[in-house]
Parts: structure tokens; C-alpha cells; sequence
């Protein structure tokens, strides 16, 4: 366990009956430090005979150990397992490689957008009066603050956000008060941020993936009318477009320098 | 493993045959027409195998259901049930819903347990919405599907159906969750039923059968 907190691990690999405890105390462990690494429970006991009294909504893929195939399964599954993210807490849209790859596109690190966004997040705050504002890009694993005003925000787990819900739907996503969502009222993250209401519009790029949020946060209950859903993605929209022409500026840059 | 073979035929229903690795969100009020559409999508063929997490039915109706979409699908399927009494190696219990680990990796082993008789399968959640119920945190939910029930799909000969009860309370936007489940799955099919022999699916994603068709129960 001391390997998974101080170093990347891809996937977990357990058996249950362990010498100093069982594979669920891997399990848990693996969940509370890296709630997003993969671990197969490879063994042949029962889940019948497994307790599960200690743990809480601890998922895991159970492979059983004496079926005739099973250590054919076993390498197939881990590969699986990790090449697509298998036990997220979050769907994940049928085309997520492709817009992961649209995402790609956008050579952030160099482009000087930072001073525009916040300008844009203010702007946010002010007409919604909101108390938080943000333009979040939403990576495979993490959604990564670009600006956020009101909050000193570098990135969240991507199953802590709203915005990977948020992401799948067309239209603005407005959560009232997130004490009433059962999909979000559980979540510390969101608690200890102060985080009670929630609008947020598409970052759609040109070739159409969905590959951000722009969105606003109250640290009270409220709704928005049509009106302000409209404007919020107006608001998305600008962001879009500062992200496309900085982008192509950089572009015709490097071709500038190569002629 | 992952080698992909014949698409499934569907049960009297008037839709082409879906692809293997398909998965399907199937959803509706809780009514006859839900279960029927449900039992005619997973109701295993001859030389399949149906693999069921039954939340608000025991083991023998969901047989019934099998049965009366496909002859003899019934013995064909292996049932973990919520509701009811064990019946030998096809119908298995599971004591608390709450408890999705446990849940999840039974659900696992008969999946895989199933491909060992058959490679071809047809696994199916009725329904889900009683699972989001009872978990405290929906993340366990997503968490479930992604661990146990997509990845089967992925990897192997089969097709997934979920079943979702939209008129359940479930403590948050319905509508909103739905939207968001359905662009995981490849189909969604909304079931409406329209009077006590009758009902509508409304299609989408079903390869030749976009929009509008009525059924007979």
C-alpha cells in the first residue's frame, strides 16, 4: 500500500485471503487513495464468502480463479481494465477517445489565455451574481481550472465534478441546490468547496466534441430563466472562440517560423 | 475473447437485430409494457445464455417473463434476485441492495460463469433505478455499471440491457441523470404504454429503426 501513495499505479491485482488481511482491505485502501486506479479481485472464493460488511460501495471486478480460463481472463481483463478506465465513478460519452483527442488539439500550455478567461469569469461573476465562475477543460481523469474567479481552483478529480454530468448533456445544466440531487450530495469535494448551486454550458469545438465547461456556482440555492441559460452559453461560446484563434495564431506562428 | 460473432435477435419485437457489444437503456414507468420490451430484448436465443439483476422481482417471474418472450429462455438464464428464494444454479439472492460490492461481483461471476457453457450472452438490470434508490452516493451506481456490466459487453459476445423506472423517486433530476446515462449506451428505447395490450417505443440509435413503433403485449 505505501507503493500506491508515493508512486502511479495503473491497475491492482489482489487475491482475498492475504496473510495480514484480506484483498477488501486492498480494495478500500486502493479506493480512499486512488479512487480511480483499476483492481481486479482474483480468487477462488466465493463472493458469497467474501464480507463486505467492512467496506462501503467499494466496486471491484471479481474474477473467479478456478474457472478453466481463468488466467487467459486475468490478462485480458487487467489490459482491459486500464486501457479504458474501467471502474470510474462516472459515464463516459461513446465517443470519449475521440474527444479526447479533440481536446489534444488545443496545445494549452502554450497559449496565452489566462489573463482572457479570468477577464471572461469576472464577467461571469458580475451578471449572474455568482460567487464562483470558472472555465474548466475536462481531461480523461481530472477537469483542469483554466480561470476561476471566486475560487483558487487548480483542478478536481473528474468524478468530484458536476461538469462530467454536465458534459453530456446539450443544453445549460443548471442544479438548484445540490443538497436535493442525489447525485451530488455526497460528495466532500463539493461540500467543503461551499458549492450549493450549479449552471454550466458546452465548450463545443469546431469539429463538435465537448471538451469543457464554462459555469457558474452560488453558495446559494437559485435557478436561472431562459434568458441566463442562453447567456451562460454565450459566455461558453466566447470561451470557445478565444480558445480557437489563440490556438490558430500559435499555428500560423510555428508555420511562420518553419518558412 | 473478444472476437464478435452473429447479432441478436430480438423477440417479437419489430426491430432489426441488435450488434454484439451493444448496450441498450431501456426506459419507462414501471409497467407491464416496461417488463415485457425488457424480457423481449434479454430472453436468451438457443445458443445463448441470459444473465439478470432482478431489484423488484423474484427469480421464478423473471423466468416467467423469459419464457413467455421466447420459448424456453426461462432455463436459460441465471437470476440474481433481490426479491424471493434461491432456486438451484440459475436463480441466486442477494441479501441487500445497499451492498454493491457484493452485488457487483456476483453479478461478475455469473457473467463469467455463463460464458463458460455459452460464449454469447444477454445481461440485464431490472431495474437500475431501484439500485440509484438505494445507494447513497449515484457515483456507486456509475461505478457499478462501469466495473460490471459495460466492460462485459466490451469485451465479450454479448448485448446489455438497463432498465430504468423514470416515474421512481430517486432524489434528483430524472430527466437530467437519463440524458446523461444514454450517451454511454450505444441504444435508448423509451417505452410508453398506450392501453392494456398496447404500447409505443420511442427508438433511438437502433440501426434502421429510427423513431416511432407500436407493439403488441
Amino acid at each position: 500500500m505505501d507503493v500506491i501513495g508515493s508512486e502511479p499505479v495503473v491497475g491492482v491485482v489482489t487475491a482475498y485471503d492475504l496473510a495480514d488481511g484480506t484483498g477488501m482491505d486492498v480494495i478500500q485502501a486502493v479506493r480512499e487513495q486512488t479512487p480511480q486506479t483499476p483492481v481486479v479481485l482474483f480468487t477462488d472464493v466465493s463472493p458469497a464468502e467474501i464480507d463486505t460488511n467492512s467496506v462501503e460501495e467499494v466496486l471491484v471486478e471479481y474474477l473467479n480463479r478456478d474457472l478453466p480460463d481463468a488466467t487467459d481472463r486475468l490478462g485480458f481483463i487487467v489490459n482491459d481494465v486500464i486501457d479504458h478506465s474501467a471502474q470510474v465513478g462516472f459515464l463516459t460519452p461513446d465517443n470519449e477517445d475521440e474527444r479526447l483527442d479533440a481536446l489534444d488539439q488545443y496545445d494549452i500550455d502554450s497559449l496565452p489565455i489566462e489573463e482572457s478567461f479570468e477577464r471572461l469569469t469576472d464577467l461571469i461573476t458580475a451578471h449572474f451574481d455568482v460567487a464562483v465562475a470558472f472555465v474548466g477543460l475536462i481531461e480523461e481523469d481530472e477537469e483542469n481550472f483554466l480561470a476561476c474567479t471566486g475560487g483558487d481552483w487548480d483542478s478536481l478529480t473528474r468524478e468530484d465534478t458536476i461538469c462530467t454530468h454536465s458534459m453530456l448533456q446539450e443544453d445549460v445544466m443548471v442544479v438548484e441546490d445540490i443538497a436535493n440531487d442525489k447525485r451530488f450530495n455526497k460528495n466532500e469535494q463539493l461540500e467543503n468547496l461551499g458549492i450549493v448551486s450549479y449552471a454550466g454550458a458546452n465548450m463545443t469545438s469546431s469539429d463538435g466534441h465537448v471538451i469543457g465547461q464554462v459555469c457558474a456556482l452560488g453558495h446559494e440555492p437559485r435557478r436561472y430563466t431562459a434568458k441566463e441559460k442562453h447567456d451562460l452559453e454565450q459566455f461558453a461560446d466566447t470561451a470557445m472562440e478565444i480558445l480557437e484563434l489563440r490556438q490558430s495564431v500559435l499555428d500560423n506562428q510555428d508555420v511562420e517560423v518553419h518558412q | 475473447m473478444s472476437l464478435r460473432s452473429d447479432a441478436f435477435e430480438t423477440a417479437q419485437l419489430p426491430i432489426d437485430d441488435i450488434e454484439s457489444g451493444q448496450s441498450i437503456l431501456l426506459v419507462g414507468d414501471d409497467t407491464t409494457a416496461l417488463k415485457t420490451v425488457f424480457a423481449r430484448l434479454v430472453a436468451a436465443d438457443a445458443d445463448e445464455r441470459s444473465v439478470v439483476l432482478a431489484t423488484n422481482a423474484g427469480g421464478r417471474s423473471i423466468q416467467r417473463l423469459l419464457d413467455d418472450a421466447r420459448d424456453g429462455a426461462g432455463s436459460r438464464a441465471s437470476i440474481l434476485t433481490a426479491e424471493g428464494p434461491g432456486r438451484g444454479a440459475d436463480v441466486s439472492t442477494i441479501d441487500d441492495l445497499k451492498d454493491i460490492t457484493q452485488v457487483g461481483m456476483q453479478f461478475s461471476n455469473l457473467v463469467g460463469t455463463s460464458q463458460q457453457s455459452t460464449a454469447r450472452f444477454r445481461s440485464g438490470i431490472f431495474l437500475c433505478s431501484t439500485i440509484v434508490s438505494e445507494l447513497d452516493d449515484t457515483r456507486s451506481v456509475y461505478r457499478f455499471l462501469n466495473s460490471n456490466f459495460l466492460t462485459e459487453l466490451r469485451r465479450g459476445d454479448g448485448i446489455g440491457v438497463v432498465a430504468i423506472d423514470r416515474s421512481a423517486e430517486l432524489e434528483t433530476d430524472v430527466d437530467s441523470m437519463v440524458t446523461g446515462m444514454e450517451t454511454s449506451f450505444n441504444i435508448r428505447i423509451d417505452v410508453e404504454q398506450t392501453g392494456p395490450q398496447t404500447a409505443t417505443l420511442h427508438l433511438s440509435g437502433v440501426p434502421g429503426s429510427e423513431g416511432s413503433v407500436d407493439i403488441t403485449l
